[in-house]
């Protein structure tokens, strides 16, 4: 069971995650599902398409990379509040994949202003090759 | 450093918003994008029916960003382009049925050199508002123009 995170328990350093997941083609269909009705074969959906646009195989879709990099920040614990993340994609993300996301807590606003933290956070591929990386900035509560 | 000193493109465009479009979001498409992503906290999945009170995922603008048609601010640089990087402040959050209403600008354009060359930075930036013109979100996208390496 996840333990509910304060802003006193954290510290600069502390790990987050890791997560281990892979990207189905289902998964894949159905995020973008959300917005099509019905689905155009796209790089994102297609072998065929990807390969025609230089792509050995059809990609993860840029927001659903972001969607699963802010995961490693919210699964951290119910208590987090995610307020921004800025991802820099490095690779283009295949689908059924092994994946690994993780993160480190950076800085830790400690003026009493604020519950904010900043951490860093990575996809990679099992070879270890980041293909995202980004920086989170959360808030977690004070402890009652 | 980075300049913008010397790029042709249409500078008219810096910081005029152009709406991009209203959105409504269903419960059926949180669900859909939250359980896409694989995620398993109720607080955006509902009950084990999918039933009770839910939010959307905090990046959730972000599926009405991807494929937005952009005014063309005919950029005279680079043979090869991509798009380099996202980030997405979360201001307020996402219930089911908010009309999100989302306009862009173009922010900024601007010049970097690395071991590839120059490359050319074109930043826009994607606001969302609900219903009550509360801004849930802010969606900031980078776009790089470069020469191909020879």
């Amino acid at each position: 069971m996840k333990k509910n995170l304060y802003f006193e328990d954290v510290e600069i350093g502390d790990d987050i995650g890791p997560i281990k997941r892979s990207v189905t083609d289902e998964d894949v269909i159905e995020f973008v599902s959300v917005r099509e009705k019905e689905i155009t074969p796209s790089r994102f959906t297609s072998n065929e398409v990807a390969n025609r646009e230089g792509m050995p195989e059809a990609i993860v879709p840029g927001p659903m990379n972001i969607a699963l990099m802010s995961q490693i920040l919210t699964d951290w614990s119910d208590t987090v509040c995610l307020l921004k993340i800025d991802v820099v994609f490095r690779q283009t993300v295949p689908h059924n994949i092994d994946l690994t996301f993780s993160g480190i807590v950076t800085d830790k606003d400690e003026t009493g202003d604020s519950t904010k933290l900043e951490c860093d956070v990575v996809m990679e591929n099992s070879d270890g090759v980041k293909l995202v990386i980004g920086t989170g900035v959360i808030a977690l509560p004070n402890k009652p | 450093m980075t300049t913008d000193e010397g790029i042709v493109y249409d500078r008219s465009l810096l910081g005029v918003e152009t709406q991009i479009g209203t959105f409504e979001l269903t419960r059926e498409m949180i669900l859909g994008f939250a359980k896409s992503t694989g995620e398993t906290n109720p607080r955006y999945l509902g009950d084990d029916n999918g039933a009770g009170d839910i939010v959307a995922p905090p990046t959730i603008c972000n599926v009405f960003v991807s494929g937005v048609s952009r005014p063309d601010i005919n950029l005279e640089f680079g043979e090869i382009g991509f798009f380099a990087g996202q980030s997405i402040e979360c201001k307020a959050e996402i219930r089911p049925g908010d009309v999100l209403s989302a306009s862009t600008k173009l922010d900024n354009v601007y010049v970097k050199t690395g071991r590839s060359g120059k490359m050319v930075f074109a930043v826009w930036e994607t606001q969302f508002r609900n219903q009550d013109d509360v801004t849930v979100a802010l969606v900031t996208e980078s776009f790089v123009r470069r020469n191909k390496n020879r």
